[in-house]
């Protein structure tokens, strides 16, 4: 059953992020990919996260589908005016990509290209719009299609420090629901009782949330976090935890996969962000019972 | 100096047409010079906006005000007797003029009354054209003295394009061809070497590439 279709049937959803390579050889990608083949529904392929330069999303979704598994990109506008923006939509369906993630993207100033120029023709919002209108048969310049496209789009919600924010935040996500996305993808998530206040929250855009496991891959990882990002919500108990640990690489494993099981009775599927470590991923899946 | 043409009548009537007391506010730096937020064209709003709104019979009071710069928080500060006294400031200054009256006065209503266009200058009386993309890098002194980021159409740091005929642009046969004008400006001043260099990938940091800037000069900085 594809991923749009289990979406709307209600049915839990696994996706797994796969980032391509920097560079030609896809070797790793999909050897990663074919180990988790048939265990996830779809794997989300995300395009140049954090502002560094690689393959592309449509290629990387491509490979994806070539080894016989669906796959989402993430689609955003630092990077492509509303020409190129639509281009790939329309390319991306016709190489039988079909899952969109409308996101943010990175800062270039905090990327690998520092001196590049930044786009942003549209916003995320204006991005959705081009969707619809390709969806409806026309482009933005008004012209007809020959051939729609039909996509199931998701969109993020970032982490937010406090409550006023993520109001802000909720208030921008029930645009972009209005705008066109079916599902929401929740920030990390690293405490369960945040998330079900999260929950609480979310449950107006009537929508499935789609909850995040991010991987941690150590204490520094995981401090990295818990001072950068004080939304996250990591205890100094979780911290301790990965420290004390035998192997805390395996620990990390664990941890992703207790979490994963918890969130099974709360949101409507899982996202597992390894970053780097897509190798982990089996190990993930297999704690977590998927 | 910073161009601006000012909005079409329709909207500035109804961008104030909720308002019954304004505060209509000219500059006398660069809008002054291009014709479309000075003293006189201050007047020449006001006079529109009066006879349209008591055409309509609707009671509405208008102060005219022009500061010397509305983007200098010191002039910005005379305001301070008159701004209670409006529902509303209608601004004929740059963006900058606008923000810097916003800024200061946080609980008025602040709305544009022109658009502004570009850093240019006069061509001719009553023509001002775009010279200059602020990128925080300038090329001038590699190009002849012609900026080929504002006036090439492709923004093109080695040109030309090949889509330029007899001098003019393919956009509009009203825009001169940039790299055109920088040749034919290297070859008069017999420095045509220059165009034999390669001007490499531009560094966007110093222009937007790394968000919104600023200058500190600490040496005046207080």
């Amino acid at each position: 059953m594809s991923f749009q279709k289990r979406l709307l049937s209600g049915e839990f959803v696994v996706l797994a992020e796969m980032n391509t390579p920097k560079g030609v050889d896809t070797t790793q990608l999909i050897q990663n990919a074919r180990r988790i083949k048939g265990r996830v529904d779809a794997v989300i392929v995300p395009d140049m996260d954090d502002g560094v330069m690689r393959m592309s999303a449509l290629a990387g979704a491509v490979l994806m589908h070539q080894q016989g598994m669906e796959a989402l990109i993430h689609v955003y506008c630092r990077d492509r005016n509303r020409m190129a923006l639509q281009a790939d939509l329309l390319a991306a369906y016709a190489l039988g990509i079909q899952g969109l993630i409308v996101v943010s993207g990175e800062e270039i100033c905090n990327g690998d290209h520092r001196d590049a120029k930044a786009v942003d023709d549209l916003d995320e919002l204006g991005l959705l719009g081009a969707v619809r209108a390709l969806e409806q048969g026309t482009d933005l310049g008004g012209s007809d299609l020959e051939g729609t496209p039909s996509f199931t789009i998701g969109c993020a919600v970032p982490q937010c420090a406090d409550d006023k924010s993520l109001d802000c935040a909720l208030e921008l996500a029930a645009k972009k629901v209005e705008a066109g996305a079916k599902f929401i993808l929740s920030p990390p998530v690293f405490d369960i009782r945040r998330f079900e206040s999260f929950m609480g929250k979310v449950k107006g855009l009537n929508v499935p949330v789609i909850s995040t496991v991010y991987l941690l891959k150590s204490v520094g990882a995981a401090r990295y976090i818990a001072t950068n990002e004080p939304g996250a919500g990591i205890s100094e108990e979780l911290i301790r935890r990965i420290r004390k640990a035998s192997d805390r690489e395996m620990e990390c494993v664990r941890i992703a996969a207790e979490t994963i099981v918890a969130l099974k009775a709360l949101a409507q599927g899982v996202r597992i962000i390894t970053l780097g470590w897509e190798h982990r991923l089996p190990d993930v899946l297999e704690y977590a019972g998927l | 100096m910073i161009t601006a043409e000012r909005k079409p009548i329709e909207d500035l009537i109804n961008s104030v047409s909720s308002c019954r007391r304004i505060l209509l506010l000219g500059c006398n730096e660069c809008v002054t010079v291009c014709s479309a937020g000075g003293r006189k064209e201050v007047a020449l709003l006001s006079s529109a906006l009066q006879m349209h709104f008591m055409k309509e019979g609707k009671p509405f009071e208008i102060k005219e005000i022009t500061l010397e710069r509305q983007c200098d928080p010191e002039y910005v500060e005379e305001l301070v007797p008159h701004i209670d006294s409006a529902d509303a400031v209608l601004s004929m200054a740059c963006g900058c003029g606008v923000q810097e009256v916003a800024r200061r006065f946080k609980d008025k209503v602040v709305l544009p009354a022109v658009n502004t266009k570009f850093m240019g200058a006069s061509e001719r009386q009553g023509v001002w054209a775009e010279r200059c993309a602020g990128c925080g890098d300038c090329v001038l002194g590699m190009t002849g003295g012609v900026c080929p980021i504002a006036r090439c159409s492709k923004q093109l740091l080695n040109g030309p394009c090949g889509g330029s005929t007899k001098g003019k642009c393919e956009v509009d046969p009203d825009i001169d061809c940039a790299w055109q004008l920088i040749w034919d400006r290297l070859k008069a001043l017999g420095m045509t070497e220059k165009y034999e260099e390669n001007i490499p990938a531009k560094d966007w940091r110093t222009g937007r590439g790394a968000g919104p800037r600023k200058i500190v000069r600490e040496d005046l900085a207080s």
